[in-house]
């Protein structure tokens, strides 16, 4: 396979789970809030705040008033945010033409179908009333690709490389919408005095990561935040978990380096590496100081992305 | 006119009688092979049409298969406009246009041969020397180069029209990078999804099998001492407007589609850098212009090429399709000799005509052109694409006066031909949600190997969507239609 | 008799801005012919390089080089060990009716091998309204006239660096009258083959005397195909046929067939290049 060819699957891979992660954060965090427990939750002004901070631009002048349509604009439908859902899926797409020839028609043409349905949905609706539907179709399109990605490829290289994409992408959503609402958690702490097993806040965030029913059978309880962080890094049998993510993104790169003993450095070896220190890690080594926690983990995703361009795409 | 024999779509078909219809008679009769045709979509109304219509529309752009267009200020994706409405060739029309197309091709072949070593032809004074030495893509760097089993046009599209007379005529030869075969498939897909009923009442060849033909034919000129050969594509990328067919045919091969960056030269062999290293390429489709192929040999700020290629190919070591420099033989000037051409190297006359072509270059030639240019076609010799074409009845007085001044700057820039009258075809058109009729063309595709050659069964038919209009390529607002080749009776 | 030359050829290519790989080629490994023979040559840089012998368009010898080092800086030096045997540009019996070689030169036959070099390039176009800037002379034979052109050339244009550059139009060096070898070699192609004379441009070393250095660059001439004698050098530079202190690398339709070096830079911004030349006589 051409280096370029795998550098667009890649990113693919990544941009098609991207976008998916941020249409459901919108979804999940917008119509828990309109009845959520506290007023700061309830606050518009609170959920628009906790949108930006997660896609990765936090407001950061407390007294500015933001307006809800700019913000859903900017995020779902804006063509000049480079963050937004209709960027993500014009770059999985752009990306998938460039792999073109060795991808099935069925996934081409549905990435295709999603890239003219998001092309075409009308801005003036979404900020208005659409933002349900607009989100629940992106989630669901991207389920199709899901699918067609699983049910439509050769599982060869070509496979291996955009699960790589997903997977790493999967891990490092995970830990932003992790970092997002614990931030919001905090801010409800402060304002309210709560203790952190805010409820609420942890619900939201399984939800966001679609885990909530899985967790609440496995643990038959309330979330808190031990059980949440548990379930959503440690858990290997959540397919949302960063663990799982990293035996997924472990075994692929099995596909493309037969080396048993990877090299130094090399991303099978960071990668490794990484997913070891996971898996003897235990939640409460995480709660101690969960920001020092996401930044650790997401430096260490960046390091795996970067080396795995250098050792297969780059020429 | 007699309308009874027409159903609800056609009821109200404007035909006019000074054009020659390829699906009805004059009197209004339908000709005998679209009976049944004519039959099957007669059970559709015309809402039922107009529904069909936008869903092909749709299944074109659902595939991708569009190009872009630089309008307003914004890049727009357009989709070749498609008519549901097939057209039909018989098998004794096709086998001429079949046996036609490779005469031609095989004559070109040996033309370039021919004029990259000894010019025999020249010699032997049946084309002028100035056919050369005036045409820019002559490449001085071909000469006394032998490609690999002989072959420089691998693919050819041939344009040809059939007149008033019914007979078929060649317009022009497109030996550089000919496009447009992969909308002959979708045209048939797009036809099967949208009708598929009445394919079971006509026999027509399939289109398919392009791809492993010019697999086989791409195999056939594979360096020496290679055996299995490694063939690729070459793209200038996915912004070209020709890249959906690109990477159709890459994947249609199942070989892989590069670009200019993914190939590198060592010691004048071509390699593709792969997520496991670099893998030797000997064999490349090159869908990228002469001057774009190699920034060393030619034009030096070349992003698309790879350097190096030039001398890799020099050296045998790996082979283009089709040949660098073929374009001095798709020259308009060189289409005018052609019947000579054909003579000369394969002593054969011509199976199709050539329409009468009149040089500018010739002083008794220029005369009678520039005195009748509103009864002639005055073509550039060097354009493609349709551009730089005046048709001589369409013009304004003050029109014709500023292509005679044209001609009489450069005589040699230009030659004429009779205003044919190609034929027309029922075509659907949308903003009159109604039939009417249109000019159309056929582009046919040969392939030439080291011992073989291939006609696809089909081609392309384009029809010129705007009203009267004769020019029919789709960066001049022009459509395509299906292509049925029927097989001989059963 | 033969001579042995060292040539060594230097240049020096800086860059503004990180050069991230390249790939270059070199046209200056002296042509294999009658007069000349290469018994050993080699090129090093500051870089790492891969390096092999390949050929150019037109089939004659060129070095690839290429690297995927990032650097600003790229110095390369080749030296190049030459036996040259003497000729004697003269040595050619002109037909004594000098209208057969002019018959010969219009025949069909003589203008179609000669195709390629009767073409009019960007380089060697010549004006139309200097069509006769120099007119030939029907009263004497084509190698009288294109001696006659050689030595007009000479003294029509004033040898002056740095006031042209590879891209300057003909028009203008005819206009302004000054130019570098490169200049009065186009010039001469221009009007020979406006005169129906296949010509060649040729690019290669000349050996000046003893130790200069620095003073020289790659240079230029002219090959004419003369009936009976076959294709003669001429220097307009310096109003002399080519003979033994001429060593040839390559030719071509014009310059832009010669180019010594060629480049293709993964870089952006702006680069300086300079060359040095130097031709020692071995028995000096």
């Amino acid at each position: 396979m051409l280096a370029r060819v795998a550098n667009n699957l890649f990113w693919m891979g990544r941009y098609i789970e991207r976008s998916e992660h941020i249409a459901r954060y919108l979804n999940v965090n917008y119509f828990s809030s309109l009845d959520a427990p506290n007023e700061l939750s309830q606050s518009r002004q609170f959920v628009l705040r906790s949108f930006l901070f997660m896609i990765g631009e936090p407001e950061n002048d407390p007294e500015k008033i933001l307006d809800e349509e700019k913000v859903l604009f900017n995020i779902g439908l804006d063509p000049d945010s480079y963050y937004s859902i209709i960027n993500n899926i014009k770059a999985a797409r752009e990306n998938a033409n460039g792999a073109r020839d060795l991808i099935s028609t069925e996934l081409y043409e549905a990435i295709n179908r999603f890239y003219h349905f998001v092309l075409n949905y009308n801005p003036e609706h979404f900020v208005k009333k659409g933002l349900y539907d607009y989100t629940i179709r992106v989630m669901e399109r991207s389920a199709i690709l899901r699918g067609k990605i699983r049910g439509t490829l050769l599982h060869d290289e070509v496979y291996s490389i955009i699960m790589l994409g997903v997977n790493i992408e999967r891990a490092t959503q995970i830990i932003r919408i992790i970092n997002a609402k614990y931030h919001d958690a905090l801010l409800a702490r402060e304002s309210y005095g709560h203790e952190m097993e805010n409820t609420f806040e942890w619900s939201t965030l399984l939800k966001c990561a679609e885990s909530y029913d899985m967790m609440r059978r496995f643990y038959r309880k309330t979330p808190n935040i031990l059980c949440t962080l548990e379930f959503l890094v440690l858990h290997d049998n959540c397919p949302r978990s960063v663990m799982n993510s990293l035996n997924q993104v472990s075994k692929h790169l099995h596909t493309l380096d037969l080396d048993k003993n990877p090299k130094k450095n090399s991303t099978a070896f960071l990668a490794g590496k990484l997913r070891s220190e996971i898996e003897f890690m235990n939640v409460e080594d995480i709660e101690q100081d969960v920001k020092l926690f996401i930044q650790r983990i997401l430096d260490q995703l960046y390091r795996i992305s970067k080396r795995m361009e250098e050792e297969f795409f780059q020429y | 006119m007699d309308t009874n024999s027409k159903n609800s779509l056609f009821s109200s078909y404007p035909q006019k009688p000074e054009l020659f219809d390829e699906v009805f008679e004059k009197d209004g009769s339908t000709k005998a092979i679209y009976e049944k045709l004519l039959g099957l979509y007669g059970e559709h109304s015309i809402q039922d049409y107009v529904y069909l219509n936008n869903k092909a529309k749709a299944s074109f752009f659902n595939q991708g298969i569009t190009f872009q267009v630089y309008e307003k200020e914004k890049t727009q994706e357009k989709i070749f406009p498609f008519d549901l409405f097939p057209r039909i060739i018989d098998t004794d029309e096709w086998d001429t246009i079949e046996s036609g197309s490779i005469q031609r091709s095989k004559a070109l072949n040996l033309f370039l041969q021919d004029i990259y070593h000894d010019k025999k032809i020249i010699n032997d004074k049946v084309v002028p020397l100035e056919l050369l030495s005036s045409s820019a893509n002559y490449l001085h760097q071909m000469m006394n180069v032998d490609p690999p089993g002989g072959i420089y046009n691998h693919i050819s599209g041939t344009d040809v029209i059939k007149h008033s007379d019914g007979k078929y005529y060649v317009l022009e030869d497109n030996i550089r990078c000919p496009s447009g075969v992969s909308y002959v498939i979708c045209n048939r897909t797009a036809l099967k999804r949208a009708l598929f009923g009445v394919f079971n009442h006509y026999n027509a060849y399939t289109v398919t099998d392009y791809a492993e033909n010019l697999l086989q034919i791409l195999q056939s000129v594979k360096p020496r001492g290679v055996d299995n050969p490694n063939c690729v594509v070459i793209t200038p990328g996915m912004f070209n407007s020709a890249y959906y067919e690109h990477s159709y045919l890459a994947k249609a091969m199942g070989v892989e589609l590069v670009e200019g960056r993914d190939l590198f030269v060592e010691n004048n062999f071509v390699y593709m850098k792969t997520i496991n290293g670099p893998e030797k390429v000997d064999v490349i489709y090159r869908r990228i212009d002469d001057a774009f192929l190699d920034p060393l040999e030619f034009r030096s700020d070349s992003a698309l090429g790879v350097p190096g290629l030039f001398a890799a190919y020099r050296k045998g070591n790996v082979c283009l399709a089709n040949a660098p420099g073929t374009g001095v033989a798709d020259d308009k000037a060189v289409y005018t000799y052609m019947p000579d051409i054909i003579k000369y190297y394969l002593d054969e006359d011509p199976i199709l005509n050539n329409v009468h072509t009149y040089h500018c270059s010739r002083p008794d030639e220029l005369k009678y052109v520039l005195e009748n240019v509103d009864k002639l076609v005055v073509k550039p010799v060097d354009e493609a694409g349709g551009y730089g074409i005046s048709i001589g009845n369409r013009l304004s007085k003050a029109e014709i006066k500023q292509v005679q001044e044209q001609i009489k700057k450069e005589p040699r820039k230009y030659v004429a031909q009779p205003i044919l009258s190609l034929s027309v075809h029922p075509t659907y058109i949308d903003e009159k949600e109604s039939f009417e009729q249109r000019h159309i063309d056929l582009r046919t595709f040969t392939l030439l190997g080291k011992d073989s050659e291939f006609v696809l069964r089909g081609g392309l038919t384009r029809v010129a969507l705007k009203e009267g209009n004769l020019i029919v390529n789709s960066s001049q607002g022009g459509g395509s239609k299906d292509t049925w080749v029927l097989k001989k009776d059963k | 008799m033969l001579t042995e030359y060292t040539i060594t050829y230097s240049t020096q290519n800086e860059y503004d801005a990180l050069v991230n790989g390249a790939f270059w080629q070199f046209l200056i490994i002296p042509e294999e012919n009658e007069t000349q023979q290469l018994v050993q040559w080699h090129m090093d840089s500051n870089l790492q390089l891969s390096q092999n012998e390949s050929i150019n368009g037109l089939g004659f010898k060129t070095i690839h080089a290429q690297t995927k080092d990032r650097f600003t800086e790229a110095d390369f030096k080749a030296s190049f060990q030459v036996q040259k045997k003497s000729s004697n540009p003269f040595d050619f019996i002109p037909n004594q009716n000098l209208e057969m070689d002019y018959m010969e030169i219009q025949s069909l036959a003589f203008r179609t091998k000669h195709e390629i070099y009767l073409r009019r390039t960007g380089f060697t176009d010549l004006p139309i309204e200097f069509a006769a800037i120099f007119p030939f002379d029907s009263n004497k034979n084509i190698f009288e006239n294109l001696m006659g052109l050689n030595h007009w050339v000479f003294v029509y244009l004033f040898f002056k660096t740095d006031v042209t550059h590879v891209d300057t139009p003909l028009k203008e060096i005819i206009e302004k009258r000054h130019g570098v070898c490169q200049d009065f070699t186009h010039l001469f192609l221009a009007i020979a083959r406006a005169n129906n004379i296949p010509t060649r441009y040729v690019s290669g070393y000349l050996h000046q005397g003893n130790g200069y250095f620095g003073d020289s660059q790659m240079h230029a001439w002219a090959e004419a195909y003369v009936p009976q004698a076959g294709w003669v050098g001429f220097d307009p530079t310096n109003d002399i046929l080519v003979a033994d202190d001429h060593i040839k690398i390559c030719h071509g339709l014009d310059y832009s067939d010669c180019s010594p070096l060629k480049g293709v830079v993964y870089s952006s911004g702006n680069n300086k290049t300079s060359h040095s030349i130097e031709v020692r006589d071995s028995q000096q």
